[in-house]
């Protein structure tokens, strides 16, 4: 009885400590430790060597132009994504956003969120059969006589590109369209009464409002594109490595795991000093701005 | 007045809608292709969709799938819901951060991280790995869509129920849970669709043992597909157009729901 008062005491003080710590215990438990994990295990010279065995033999290994280019081509590619996305993602969340009515508006943004909510592999193997070498494309392109031999498009690395392109547009176009859609109509038609020509209105009013969301959408495309492992494995075949395939080859495969940890660690900071020099690159437009005005 | 201008944007956004549509086509055209081995069209047929009924291996796999999204909803939402009402507002607000890391990192960072603590306590992969796992995603998306809706609530409501002579829990199922009921249901919705979707933290974390749909459909891409893959992949269409138009229609009613 005095054991059941004394717990029942306890939680009543400790509550909100007691209920918040699983959620906070699970985040860190399967989050951060093993991030340490993964850290300590890059300096381990064999998967069971002693705990004060520790060397940089793996991180030596990984001084090699072939690790350096997976790295570049993985962070070039993700990159291309990214800019070609935003480019593409921009003026359809501008008219989801603004420019069109209410119905069609709900109509579009279903049409858009329903390949979004569409198992990912299955987006990924319908351009299988668009681009194969007896896909659609090069059925059609023989039937009209521009081609005579089928192309092989599968397998290249524009295939890929356009594959990452198609899976992450919608990654892109969501927060930009959340951020758009915030702008105030009266604040675009007082720029254009000012005197402003549509170009200086977008360019000066539109884009800043709507920074925010180019960033989201910015870490949203290149974070994941950056160390992507399944498209690369169904449309890239194996002609390269990339991050991602890397990865997966040195854990799942050759199961050597104090060089893939390492690997994954050198692969994370290049990922960390990219979104870094992104956020730095963001800032500058503004100060260069704020410099005009002065 | 008009321009000729003033027609590019439409065109712009029909050209990426006929982008966004035309492999989805494709796929579910070929679904009814009579022909297995090639892409050319061959006659009308239902025979994929028979096979795929017929298949143990792919209800086999969506058991599976279905078990591990609903276990990681669950999870995520208990633990998700507890902390933000019981945690004190703000040490919550505090460490709202520390949830956003499983969002900042590439999945296969984290993915790699798992199988690396799994395999440090020489935890047997399968099902409650992949719970373990999903759940971890799940909070990422949980905990700041729930704490939003939660600091958006009336204190006055909640102040009223301590005043009304209720316990903390009592507050807690029969003040808070009810607010919080649409933003449970659609962090709840998403949480449920990015397990079943799940494929990277799936493909580390599952082992030999247990098999989920994605794992079974990659399975099959890579040995050379079947056109059984394409019904299946119509039937998940159909079924995620519907979750989408249900999301939407709560969506709709929440904001048409007095302030």
């Amino acid at each position: 009885m005095k054991i059941k008062e004394k717990i029942k005491n306890f939680i009543a003080e400790n509550g909100s400590f007691i209920f918040s710590a699983p959620a906070v215990l699970w985040q860190v438990l399967f989050l951060y430790v093993p991030f340490f994990l993964v850290l300590y295990s890059s300096f381990k010279r064999v998967a069971d060597s002693s705990l004060h065995d520790l060397t940089f033999e793996h991180y030596a290994t990984l001084l090699n132009s072939a690790y350096f280019y997976i790295i570049a081509r993985s962070a070039l590619i993700a990159l291309g994504v990214t800019i070609l996305s935003l480019l593409c993602a921009y003026p359809v969340a501008y008219f989801l956003a603004l420019k069109v009515n209410r119905r069609w508006k709900n109509v579009l943004l279903f049409l858009l969120t329903l390949p979004f909510w569409t198992n990912f592999l299955i987006q990924i193997y319908s351009w299988v059969f668009v681009l194969d070498y007896n896909g659609l494309i090069n059925m059609a392109l023989l039937k009209i006589g521009i081609i005579s031999e089928p192309l092989h498009m599968v397998n290249s690395t524009y295939a890929l590109f356009l594959v990452m392109l198609y899976y992450y547009l919608p990654f892109m176009i969501m927060p930009l369209y959340s951020i758009l859609e915030k702008i105030q109509h009266d604040v675009l038609e007082a720029s254009m009464d000012l005197g402003a020509t549509h170009w200086q209105t977008f360019r000066r009013i539109t884009i800043p409002l709507s920074m925010s969301g180019i960033k989201t959408g910015v870490f949203l495309v290149f974070v994941p594109a950056f160390g992507e492992f399944a498209i690369p494995a169904i449309i890239g075949g194996s002609k390269y490595m990339y991050v991602g395939s890397l990865v997966s080859h040195y854990f799942l495969v050759a199961r050597d795991n104090q060089l893939g940890s390492a690997f994954t660690m050198v692969s994370g900071l290049v990922l960390i000093t990219c979104a870094l020099l992104f956020n730095w690159l963001c800032a500058v437009p503004a100060q260069v701005a704020q410099k005009e005005v002065e | 007045m008009r321009t000729a201008s003033s027609y590019i944007m439409p065109i712009a956004v029909a050209a990426f809608y006929l982008f966004l549509y035309i492999p989805i086509f494709v796929l579910i055209v070929f679904s009814f292709n009579d022909n297995a081995f090639t892409y050319s069209w061959l006659g009308f047929t239902t025979e994929w969709y028979s096979d795929l009924f017929a298949s143990t291996e792919v209800w086999h796999a969506l058991k599976n799938s279905l078990l591990i999204a609903i276990s990681s909803v669950a999870l995520s939402l208990t633990l998700g819901s507890v902390l933000v009402f019981f945690g004190s507002r703000a040490a919550v607000k505090r460490l709202l951060l520390l949830f956003y890391g499983s969002l900042a990192m590439p999945e296969i960072v984290l993915a790699v991280g798992l199988l690396s603590l799994f395999s440090f306590f020489a935890v047997p992969l399968g099902a409650i790995t992949l719970i373990v796992g999903h759940t971890l995603l799940g909070l990422g998306y949980v905990v700041p869509i729930v704490h939003a809706r939660f600091i958006e609530l009336d204190v006055s409501l909640i102040e009223a129920s301590y005043d009304l002579g209720a316990t903390k829990r009592q507050t807690f199922f029969s003040v808070v849970l009810p607010l919080l009921a649409p933003a449970l249901v659609a962090a709840g919705l998403l949480v449920f669709i990015i397990s079943l979707d799940d494929f990277i933290i799936s493909f580390f974390c599952a082992g030999a043992s247990v098999q989920t749909l994605p794992l079974y459909i990659f399975a099959v891409i890579r040995t050379g597909a079947s056109p059984m893959i394409n019904a299946l992949s119509t039937l998940m269409l159909l079924v995620s157009s519907f979750l989408v138009l249900l999301f939407s229609f709560l969506h709709i009613h929440k904001s048409r729901m007095p302030k």
